[in-house]
């Protein structure tokens, strides 16, 4: 074993990478932005690792090939030891980390697919709220300066010769109350149609996307395939 | 065992990043498929978890005390994954041959030998502490949701009776694992003190992409059985009670602990005066009020301040819940309990310690070794 490994004497490590910070520049001194020379950095430590993970992998699969032809020159067998019983443990490791990986990152964009639905979600919501607080303010508005105008004019209407003050108040009192009651009716009918056909709609596309989804599903699989299966009920919900 | 050596060695295999966890788990389930059923499905998180504990243990290998209380609390707390004293020995194999996977021509017999030494040493302190808990709890709750009441678009309150009966500290938490996110274990605290029928209260939030957060609040009814972890936490209320005032700031779920301690004050023979403040965004992020309203009627030393950060209708304070607090009244002699996001629980214990809280007398929501 005479090859250098990973000379960790003075070498730089991915660590430094991570974690090396530098002075600011002062105000007025031209200076990079620091959110792209952290990406970059990250980009920079993430190929730094794969760099000696290659290593490691090369450097063990020259010390399996030296093994190889060791065991060759020495018993003076043609059929040295190919693949030992550690390579396919190390090998199988290795498969299986990848598959591993592979499910990790499946997980990972469904949680981040699930994630950015639910936040657009909230936002429509505080939207919607939004828009129906500002909407109720203007049909209050509106509704109390019509049934005022009413209250108004019934107060202009010419007295009859019997009533008094108080008979013309509360004339003008009804006057407002049935137009705001009127307006206010009216505008409440008109909203809650255009939300019942708001659900009609959302109805619609969710069984015709339901109904689009399932066409796509694969036919059912051996009794074994169903793995995925699982996985599927593990992303849903 | 050389500690120095030890540290070295760490050092060196950590450059390989995550390629390390990964190899160690891959090599476990080749040698033992049968342990594959303890773990998510994913297993990203675990395998940071495996590096920051190995990395705290070997940091902290020449101060005993300290990691021997660690690895106490992970031995108990791994026994509601279903590990027992047999895991030890496969993942010592699997941890060595790693080790020495990732070492190359540095791994020597000496450096062997000490890194078996260290192993056996953990493993032995985390299964000691395991079977001694054996003896006083089980390693999991079976916990039956008896109500699940949608408070808002993104909070449920859940009501969970625990079988056996758990005993726990207000203010402490545990893990819940749902049916449907198997191996999946997140903290939520109990919001209430232990009760006589023995049934927890969990405040739950929905969170953006939140896999068990999403189950606890949609698809959980009455009826579902999750399972429950051992309580952990220290944000109970201080012993002996100094009879100072005490001063609680809970941003939106951050409630839960708090009005655990609320519900523990009032079983004091004389209970301190009590301000509690109740943050959200939006008026209808105060997902509790009714039932905390209710218990300032019925207890004249408590005292409710909810309070609004994004909605300039709301008849009450507004504002920034730090800033709310820190305009109500002067705290100092009093002690200050604070849980919520992270951001506000950091602004809030700083406005506290500079209007003259001890820094001893504010506590905030910590689960110690099991945060994770």
């Amino acid at each position: 074993m005479t090859t250098a490994w990973f000379d960790d004497k003075g070498r730089m490590t991915p660590a430094e990478v991570q974690t090396v910070t530098f002075p600011t520049s002062r105000l007025g001194r031209r200076g990079y932005e620091e959110g792209p020379v952290q990406e970059f950095l990250s980009t920079v430590h993430a190929e730094f690792v794969r760099l000696v993970n290659e290593r490691t992998s090369l450097w063990q699969e020259v010390q399996r090939l030296r093994r190889r032809i060791i065991a060759g020159e020495s018993d003076g067998d043609s059929q040295p030891v190919l693949f030992g019983e550690a390579d396919a443990h190390v090998h199988a490791v290795r498969i299986l980390s990848t598959a591993q990986v592979t499910a990790d990152q499946c997980v990972a964009d469904a949680q981040d697919y699930s994630g950015r639905l639910t936040a657009e979600a909230k936002r429509r919501r505080d939207e919607i709220m939004h828009e129906a607080q500002q909407y109720s303010d203007q049909l209050l508005e509106e509704a109390h300066t019509k049934a005022r105008e009413a209250a108004v004019s019934a107060l202009n209407v010419p007295a009859a010769p019997q009533s008094d003050e108080t008979q013309r108040a509360a004339q003008a009192e009804l006057a407002y109350l049935r137009t705001y009651g009127d307006v206010y009716r009216a505008h409440l009918r008109a909203y809650t149609e255009g939300i019942l056909r708001g659900i009609e709609e959302w109805e619609r596309k969710e069984a015709a996307s339901l109904q689009e989804a399932a066409h796509r599903l694969p036919p059912a699989g051996p009794p074994f395939g169903p793995r995925a299966l699982n996985g599927d009920a593990h992303l849903h919900h | 065992m050389d500690v120095a050596r030890l540290r070295e060695s760490f050092a060196r295999v950590t450059v390989h990043g995550d390629e390390l966890p990964l190899f160690f788990y891959s090599d476990l389930f080749l040698r033992h498929p049968e342990v594959r059923g303890m773990f998510p499905i994913s297993m990203a998180a675990q395998r940071g978890h495996l590096v920051d504990a190995l990395a705290k243990i070997v940091s902290q290998v020449d101060s005993v005390d300290d990691l021997t209380t660690f690895l106490e609390g992970l031995g108990r707390d791994h026994r509601k994954f279903g590990v027992v004293a047999e895991h030890y020995d496969a993942v010592g194999t699997s941890l060595l041959a790693t080790l020495e996977h990732f070492s190359g021509p540095a791994w020597t017999p000496e450096l062997a030998a000490d890194w078996k030494a260290a192993y056996k040493l953990i493993g032995s302190v985390m299964s000691v502490a395991a079977s001694a808990d054996e003896q006083l709890r089980p390693p999991w709750w079976r916990g039956r949701v008896v109500a699940h009441e949608p408070r808002s678009f993104d909070v449920s309150v859940l009501f969970v009776q625990p079988e056996p009966r758990m005993d726990y500290l207000p203010g402490q938490s545990v893990a819940i694992e749902t049916p449907s996110r198997p191996r999946l274990w997140r903290y939520y605290s109990i919001a209430n003190a232990p009760r006589q029928d023995g049934l927890l209260e969990f405040h739950v939030r929905l969170i953006d992409g939140g896999a068990v957060s999403m189950v606890l609040t949609s698809s959980t009814v009455a009826g579902t059985e999750l399972r429950l972890g051992p309580p952990v936490g220290v944000l109970g209320l201080r012993q002996p009670v100094s009879g100072r005032g005490l001063v609680l700031v809970a941003g939106s779920t951050g409630l839960a602990p708090l009005k655990a301690i609320v519900d523990h004050v009032a079983t004091l023979p004389q209970p301190p005066k009590v301000h509690l403040f109740f943050g959200a965004r939006t008026a209808d992020g105060l997902y509790d009020l009714d039932s905390l309203e209710k218990m300032a009627g019925q207890y004249g030393w408590l005292t409710i301040t909810p309070a609004v950060s994004a909605d300039p209708r709301f008849a009450g304070e507004k504002g920034s819940l730090p800033d709310v607090v820190a305009r109500r009244g002067d705290w100092s002699g009093h002690d200050a309990y604070v849980a919520g996001p992270t951001e506000m629980v950091r602004d809030a214990t700083a406005r506290l310690a500079s209007a003259g809280v001890a820094h001893d007398q504010i506590h905030i929501e910590d689960f110690g070794w099991s945060e994770r």
